[in-house]
């Protein structure tokens, strides 16, 4: 158990390093540190349901600027590691990762304000000449102090903490486990409709309902719809008209790639 | 003057393509020590410290340089906050900056450095994260969910495959971009609406996705029914499939219109959840 404990409180520092030093590539999102768990613990087939439920939520979860959102990191590796050790659903992994995200998103503030103190004391090493000192706060003690973050909290509960969550999980009675089933559906559409939040508009409502529409009756998979609309943007692209002003050719491969 | 101007090495090829990959990495970890005062102000000195490093190579010996030197780390402690993949570029320009600075300290007011720093850093950001946080991470997730539904492994490799190769390639020719081309570049692309008209597209790329995933993955249905004849469900299913996903769906986003706070809207998803199970609306 010390070693699953330790591997697993590595696994959350390696998702907060995704933020941290890796430019936020997406392994922090919960499909891939659910899965991760999974496979240290022996059962991947576990982490990718959970890791599901988990994703639909968290999408609509977007890190934008200086808003802390709830901590999905700790949240969806802790949930998961319970959900196995203790032979639980995936509902009910969701009601722990909920309280532990947000958890995790009060001691993220707590460091984020700690951190502004390194900022006076890279001033300071300015003065005084130190630049390579004046680097290291960011480069080596910012990291330090995220990776505690994510291993401490992981590890006690991963370490100390599956014996009593599967006690408590065994008392819970039926309506509530389906209730908790049942609000698993709609926290996605709530994780839906925070990404829409960013994105939707009177005019672009259209492209929503086409996707949905696509989907509902031609029962067409997700890939198939992203697939339809890289082609369709692609088509528009053509077909509308261009601004006056010409376009370099560099700018233009640029452009196609993002596409 | 003179004597500056010849301090200042040109790159050969080797060493240009080395600065590329420090404008790479040290925009990928430009949030390491991200804090509420200057929030990636120390990222961004660690980005550019190389560069500043290199302009001022006697500072040890020269007082003179020395004080620029640093006057130039100071600089960039200010605030600052972008996107990492985008910041590459804001990277590269403000080192081409600084290095024609140190080259014309007289006609070049370091004031600009930062001003074009700061007033590129809003509609980057923006760009930035409604791109990757956006339309790529839903997408990317989206085909991902779709395969990890089905147990397969397959789908966080591919959510991961779709999630880098954009990162990568912004990031990476963002910092070479902004160091070779810099202020004409941007110029360019505002200018020639490249970017409003790249960003509306890739929305509309993003909102089909999401309509697809409403369609498919929530799943709320209801067992209302009387007697064997009459099902609710079914009903709904005539007028159109899904309809419940997606009434809920817009019911969660009227109410972050309405700007309910998030934290009670999920306690409402949960608590709401458990009473609609409970009195047999919802399954």
């Amino acid at each position: 158990m010390l070693v699953k404990a330790i591997l697993i409180g590595l696994i959350g520092v390696f998702g907060n390093m995704d933020s941290r030093l890796l430019g936020r590539s997406n392994f922090e999102q919960p499909l891939v540190m659910s899965c991760l768990v999974g496979l240290v613990l022996g059962d991947l087939q576990k982490g990718l349901v959970v890791g599901v439920a988990l994703e639909l939520i968290f999408l609509g979860v977007v890190n934008i600027g200086a808003a802390a959102p709830p901590d999905m990191v700790l949240g969806s590796v802790i949930a998961t590691a319970f959900a196995i050790l203790s032979h639980t659903t995936a509902q009910m992994a969701l009601t722990i990762a909920l309280p532990v995200a947000i958890f995790g998103q009060m001691i993220g503030i707590v460091l984020r304000m700690f951190m502004a103190t390194f900022s006076h004391m890279a001033d300071k090493d300015i003065d005084a000449g130190k630049f390579k000192k004046a680097q290291r706060y960011h480069i080596v003690w910012g990291p330090i102090l995220y990776a505690l973050m994510y291993f401490v909290p992981i590890f006690l509960a991963v370490y100390f903490g599956t014996g009593i969550v599967k006690s408590i999980v065994d008392v819970i009675p039926k309506w509530l486990t389906d209730g908790l089933n049942v609000a698993s559906k709609i926290l996605p559409a709530f994780g839906f409709a925070l990404l829409m939040q960013t994105m939707l508009s009177k005019k672009t409502v259209v492209y929503l309902l086409i996707g949905f529409f696509i989907t509902a009756y031609g029962k067409l998979s997700v890939t198939a719809v992203a697939i339809f609309a890289v082609l369709m943007v692609l088509v528009m692209n053509e077909v509308l008209p261009k601004k006056p002003n010409s376009v370099t050719p560099e700018l233009a491969d640029d452009d196609l790639e993002e596409l | 003057m003179t004597e500056e101007k010849m301090q200042v090495k040109p790159l050969n090829k080797k060493e240009q393509r080395h600065r590329f990959w420090s404008f790479f990495w040290r925009s990928y970890a430009i949030q390491a020590s991200w804090n509420y005062e200057g929030q990636m102000n120390m990222g961004f000195l660690y980005g550019i410290a190389p560069t500043i490093d290199r302009l001022y190579p006697n500072a040890e010996t020269d007082p003179e340089q020395m004080a620029k030197k640093k006057e130039a780390y100071k600089r960039h402690l200010a605030l600052y906050n972008c996107t990492p993949q985008t910041s590459a570029f804001v990277l590269g320009l403000s080192s081409s900056m600084e290095e024609e600075y140190a080259k014309n300290p007289d006609e070049f007011n370091p004031e600009s450095i930062n001003a074009v720093k700061t007033s590129l850093m809003g509609p980057l950001s923006g760009v930035g994260d409604s791109f990757f946080q956006g339309t790529v991470r839903v997408l990317a997730f989206g085909l991902g969910l779709n395969f990890a539904k089905q147990g397969s492994i397959l789908g966080p490799i591919i959510a991961m495959i779709i999630s880098i190769i954009p990162s990568f390639l912004v990031t990476y020719y963002g910092g070479k971009f902004g160091y070779t081309a810099g202020n004409r570049f941007l110029k360019q692309l505002t200018a020639a609406g490249v970017m409003d008209r790249a960003m509306h597209l890739v929305t509309i790329v993003g909102l089909m996705v999401i309509g697809s995933m409403i369609a498919s993955m929530i799943g709320i249905t209801t067992p209302i029914h009387m007697g064997k004849t009459f099902k609710l469900q079914s009903t709904l299913d005539t007028i159109f499939p899904e309809m419940l996903p997606l009434a809920v769906t817009f019911f969660m986003y009227w109410l972050l219109k309405k700007k309910v706070n998030t934290s009670w809207i999920m306690l409402l998803c949960i608590v709401g959840g458990i009473v609609l199970s409970v009195l047999g609306i919802f399954a």
